[in-house]
């Protein structure tokens, strides 16, 4: 068992490099996410490991690592728990056909791309106890998702949230989001019940009717937390960790299911009442030690499992660049088309494929999953993660490359406008005030 | 019907209900596709060291009585650990049904001279496809050395309780 030294070290070390990365990327003007992505592929093999590798080996030796994967994990649920809090499906439906058309083609279009190259892919990545169906369909839903707080954030600091194009981005990007991981649950599902004895119609069963106990019975029950916040003006500790209770046994509830414990929280989240005081006021209490102390622990841990070393040779780095071509190609390119044909201008089309090309965190989260239950190889993850990097590095180069501030601001000249705080832009934008401070 | 409602509906056809039909002819047509053998996981070996003890060059080896050999795989391309108290670890493959690793001088602390090229100790391996849990037979030889002796091995792949229990 590792001693308490190491892992106060660790968490130590972690966020001290995550803080330094991040801000030395909030200075190129990138969001301080994709910093922290970057500083947990720091510790891990690709680099640490590699220049210093008994250092490496000392601060996290192999023994340690399963307690700093719970504890980031805690973190994850936590974060999809915010994450689902920001999603509000009244906003969605108020979206007209060219937002609903936008976000699934956004969705079907990386996804078809993305199972064109699994047929490439798969014999060369993966091996035979992986069913072609899963790698492909696992593929799919890993190119096609978006980072929702990250695209939520840049859009905040660009002063985008009220646009045209801000609102139905942020509207594709929780409709990409939701339905990702519906499939995702499904490849989930599917691979976890060939490994179980338990019928899958019975593990989905139960699933459906947890889903309809949650939206159904415990939603409104949850209104109670809302009411509360009004009368009183804030939550006591005990309701707060009433709430963080009911996340965790949500979480739990979809673990035992056969799921993962990601679903459960981020069920919880979407179900939460939606008022935007009350949304914010939830963030501000969950998102402090969320996003500067586990968080970064998600980062580290999901960097010592991303080998760039693996991605060895010229055939692998072809694999690398075709798979970062095949989800930009798909994610923006199928987000422009499909807004260009609805009648957005190009300019404002081609902004938000970028835009929805952004994956961050989210994927990594997605990658993490598809690494423990076996469906993507190391080599495989770790082209992923580079993708995932390298999408969301592009977001903020080529979004000003498309659509510069000087241009916004024409167009935000040409529509009346009050200066509006952060909450009150992120309500009249839909997203409730739930912008993760990620990159704040 | 609406204009715009019909434009919606054929567009929302064309654009993504035409994939979706796309999709599913591709997860068809991909059943079809044969991936390298799993040989991913913890595989406990059954060795005999001592012809390789009594080699010129098999001192390195004379600590692998029944050690574990943890597979990183991807694809065709492996990562291999060997590991019995101190651990080995190199680059490998496998082609069809046979695993080839070489662990170099380095790694296995030989640097004798005589040892043939480098030394190098070479892991080789036929996997048995149809056995459950995943078998494999092979045997550890140093590389290019008509003196020394190869040393052969049974190998049965864990299951994630039989690690859990080792652990």
């Amino acid at each position: 068992m590792p001693s308490l030294f190491t892992l106060v070290l660790q968490i130590a070390v972690i966020m001290a490099l995550c803080r330094v990365v991040g801000s030395l990327f909030r200075w190129i003007r990138q969001p301080r996410v994709v910093g922290e992505m970057f500083a947990g592929i720091m510790l891990g093999p690709s680099l640490l490991g590699w220049v210093g590798p008994q250092f490496s080996a000392y601060l996290f030796p192999p023994s340690s690592l399963g307690f700093l994967s719970a504890l980031s994990q805690v973190g994850v649920v936590i974060f999809m728990f915010l994450v689902g809090l920001g999603i509000n499906p009244k906003e969605l439906k108020k979206q007209g056909h060219a937002a609903v058309l936008t976000s699934h083609v956004s969705i079907t279009a990386p996804f078809v791309l993305a199972s064109f190259l699994s047929l490439y892919l798969y014999p060369k990545l993966s091996d035979d106890s992986v069913a072609f169906t899963s790698f492909a369909l696992f593929m799919g839903a890993a190119m096609s998702i978006t980072a929702f707080p990250v695209l939520a954030r840049i859009l905040t600091e660009r002063d985008m949230l009220r646009s045209r194009l801000g609102t139905v981005a942020i509207a594709c990007a929780a409709v990409d989001d939701v339905t990702g991981w519906c499939i995702l649950a499904y490849i989930v599902l599917l691979i976890r019940a060939a490994h179980t004895q338990t019928p899958i119609w019975l593990t989905i069963g139960g699933l459906i009717a947890f889903a309809l106990i949650m939206i159904y019975g415990v939603r409104r029950m949850l209104q109670h937390f809302e009411t509360i916040y009004f009368q009183r003006g804030a939550l006591s500790e005990n309701l707060m960790a009433l709430m963080l209770l009911l996340v965790l046994s949500s979480a739990l509830c979809t673990e035992w299911l056969g799921l993962h414990l990601l679903f459960g929280a981020f069920l919880m989240g979407a179900i939460m009442p939606k008022e935007q005081k009350f949304v914010r006021y939830v963030l501000d209490r969950f998102e402090t030690v969320t996003v500067t102390l586990l968080l970064p622990l998600f980062f580290a841990f999901t960097g010592l499992r991303t080998n760039v070393g693996l991605v060895k040779g010229r055939e692998m780095w072809m694999y690398c660049g075709l798979i970062i071509l095949v989800a930009t190609v798909g994610k923006l390119g199928g987000s422009m088309v499909a807004s260009w044909l609805t009648g957005m201008p190009l300019r404002e089309a081609a902004g938000l494929g970028t835009l929805m090309n952004t994956r961050g965190l989210m994927e990594l989260v997605i990658l993490n999953i598809g690494l423990d239950i076996k469906v993507i190889s190391p080599a495989l993850f770790s082209m992923m993660v580079i993708m995932a990097l390298f999408t969301t590095f592009m977001t903020t180069p080529v979004l000003e490359l498309i659509c510069p501030k000087r241009i916004l601001g024409d167009e935000a000249a040409a529509t009346p406008q009050v200066v509006l705080d952060r909450s009150q832009r992120s309500a009249r934008s839909g997203l409730n005030g739930a912008v993760v401070e990620l990159d704040s | 019907m609406s204009r715009i409602s019909r434009n919606f509906i054929i567009a929302y056809v064309v654009l993504v209900g035409l994939p979706v039909l796309g999709l599913i002819q591709v997860l068809k047509s991909g059943r079809g596709l044969a991936a390298p053998l799993s040989v991913d996981g913890t595989w406990k070996l059954q060795t005999d060291a001592s012809p390789l003890s009594k080699s010129p060059c098999g001192n390195p080896a004379t600590s692998f009585q029944n050690p574990l050999l943890q597979i990183s795989q991807s694809g065709k391309a492996l990562v291999l650990t060997l590991s019995n108290g101190a651990k080995m670890t190199t680059p490998g493959a496998i082609e069809g049904t046979k695993i080839r690793a070489a662990f170099p001088p380095s790694a296995t602390g030989s640097n004798q001279t005589g040892c043939g090229n480098e030394g190098a100790l070479v892991l080789t391996a036929t996997v048995d496809p149809k056995s459950d849990p995943r078998s494999l037979v092979g045997m550890l030889s140093v590389d290019n050395c008509s003196a020394c002796a190869t040393v052969e091995f049974r190998g049965e792949r864990q299951t994630a309780q039989d690690v859990k229990g080792a652990h």
